[in-house]
């Protein structure tokens, strides 16, 4: 029974684990005068994260009830820190900015150069050209100019945000991962029904797809409070928003490949 | 797993304590501790807007940089070798510390990560001192070694060949990189250098032949030779005599 509780996303991260361990041994070999680092002699401390599969949209629920999901502890088990999600969110809202606002100054503002009026004896202001700012129809001072809002983080700092988020998720089981995501038939309202009886709104579906199938994404487009993306437009800021996520299996995988680090893992106890 | 934690939202992210600082609000009234001068001090120059005086103006004497003639010269193409010698390298080898086959010989790489060197500046050159101590037959490949270093080697039984080494490949070579090739001599002097065999230069033929076919001898280097070499029977017209 155990031996099939073992889904698709763990035994990839199994592959994963065995793929470094091929890599690493032979440059352990040529460096035979140096010892290792302590990080490969240690025995493996961080346990893979076990998460039971959610009911997919369609097909056999029996996959998710048979499955349980081996998640990479550097990815789906970071603790949480709230002011790197903060950098994160930041970050991406800064970058929405358009900074189209414009005005024109006194340079810009049309209009003749000539003085309006003579500098002496008409008992009034001096006053030079009539695009002044201080005149009515004149140029703005100091007004808003286009210009980039956008700011910069480092490429580890988004990273690890990633990890924080979907770890965050985890913690609070909201994060979900099912065995593929379709829906053939491409009607909105059955779909919508679906969702309501496996209480899936306010949920991110996340597809690890480089196109999410096109049934699915003309069938959910118009359903309030759920949104599909691809995993390459997934962000801090998305993970953070919906209060629910779902994965499929190649999403996890995706994330485990682009956001995993190099650290022993105790292997998946398989058949016992 | 954890309830009394608050949900994770946009809501409750905040930056960590005491990463962020206030603006500095200049000219904003005396409350503010930065009014009247706004921290700029009484009149002059720098109380201005604008970038103020130069660097080194020294307010009209003639500064320091003026005041003494310049001396002596930077040359541009000296290089600085790290030196490594014999006696350094058998107590490296006596301790474990340092290993070589013909399949993996000694390189920057090995000197630097073992500690032998701790930096590697332009390359490693091999020095004899301490040469009577030296025992152990090495394979070695470094950027230069000196005559007694080279004999003192080869009397053991080892074998050493100088390759020349750029600052990328002695990068690449440090970081243990093997994707890119290495370059090749382009200055004339350095071509002439390590084409000869007295160097133990790896395109020189005598080298090569020397070395015949050991593991760690790259293809590339027979290549090389023959294309660099080829200066030597090059044979220039000479006019002749009317």
């Amino acid at each position: 029974m155990l031996q099939s509780t073992i889904s698709r996303a763990s035994a990839t991260s199994s592959s994963h684990g065995a793929r470094t361990m091929a890599r690493l041994a032979p440059r352990s070999r040529n460096n035979a005068m140096s010892h290792p680092p302590p990080s490969k002699r240690v025995e493996p401390i961080l346990e893979p994260v076990f998460l039971a599969l959610s009911h997919p949209l369609k097909g056999k629920t029996s996959i998710a009830d048979r499955n349980v999901a081996a998640l990479d502890p550097t990815v789906f088990n970071h603790p949480l820190r709230r002011d790197i999600l903060h950098l994160c969110v930041i970050h991406h809202l800064d970058s929405l900015r358009q900074g189209s606002a414009s005005t024109k100054t006194r340079g810009e503002v049309r209009g003749s150069g000539i003085k309006i009026r003579r500098q002496k004896g008409s008992g009034r202001a001096r006053l030079g050209d009539a695009q002044s700012p201080m005149l009515v129809g004149g140029g703005v001072a100091f007004g808003p100019k286009p210009r980039d809002f956008s700011t910069k983080l480092p490429r580890k700092v988004i990273e690890m945000g990633m990890r924080v988020a979907l770890s965050a998720k985890v913690q609070e089981r909201k994060l979900g991962i099912v065995s593929q995501l379709s829906w053939p038939h491409g009607k909105t309202k059955h779909l919508a029904q679906k969702i309501d009886q496996l209480g899936m709104r306010k949920t991110l579906f996340v597809t690890g797809e480089p196109k999410p199938p096109a049934t699915l994404e003309r069938a959910i487009g118009n359903i309030e409070k759920v949104k599909l993306i691809t995993t390459d437009k997934l962000n801090v800021y998305e993970l953070i928003k919906w209060p629910r996520v779902v994965l499929d299996v190649k999403a996890v995988e995706y994330l485990e490949r682009t956001y995993r680090k190099d650290v022993p893992v105790s292997p998946v106890p398989i058949g016992n | 797993m954890s309830a009394r934690i608050p949900r994770v939202t946009l809501a409750n992210l905040r930056p960590a304590p005491g990463s962020q600082h206030k603006q500095k609000r200049v000219g904003r009234g005396q409350g503010s501790g930065y009014g009247g001068t706004a921290g700029r001090g009484a009149n002059g120059q720098k109380s201005r807007s604008g970038p103020g005086v130069r660097a080194g103006f020294e307010g009209g004497q003639t500064p320091i940089t003026k005041l003494f003639p310049k001396r002596g010269f930077i040359n541009q193409n000296s290089k600085t070798w790290a030196p490594v010698n014999l006696d350094r390298l058998q107590h490296w080898i006596d301790q474990g510390r340092l290993a070589s086959s013909p399949e993996k010989p000694i390189t920057a790489r090995e000197l630097l990560l073992s500690g032998c060197v701790h930096d590697v500046h332009d390359g490693i050159k091999i020095l004899g001192d301490g040469a009577q101590h030296f025992k152990t037959p090495i394979y070695i490949k470094t950027s230069r070694a000196s005559k007694s270093a080279i004999e003192a080697i080869e009397s053991n039984g080892g074998k050493i060949v100088c390759q020349y080494y750029n600052s990328l490949a002695l990068r690449d070579c440090v970081k243990g990189r093997t994707d890119r090739i290495s370059a090749a001599p382009t200055r004339r002097e350095d071509i002439v250098w390590y084409g000869k065999y007295r160097n133990r230069g790896y395109i020189s033929p005598g080298t090569l032949q020397a070395l015949g076919d050991l593991p760690f001898v790259e293809d590339r280097w027979k290549s090389l030779s023959t294309q660099l070499g080829a200066w030597k029977k090059q044979e220039f017209d000479v006019q002749k005599k009317k």
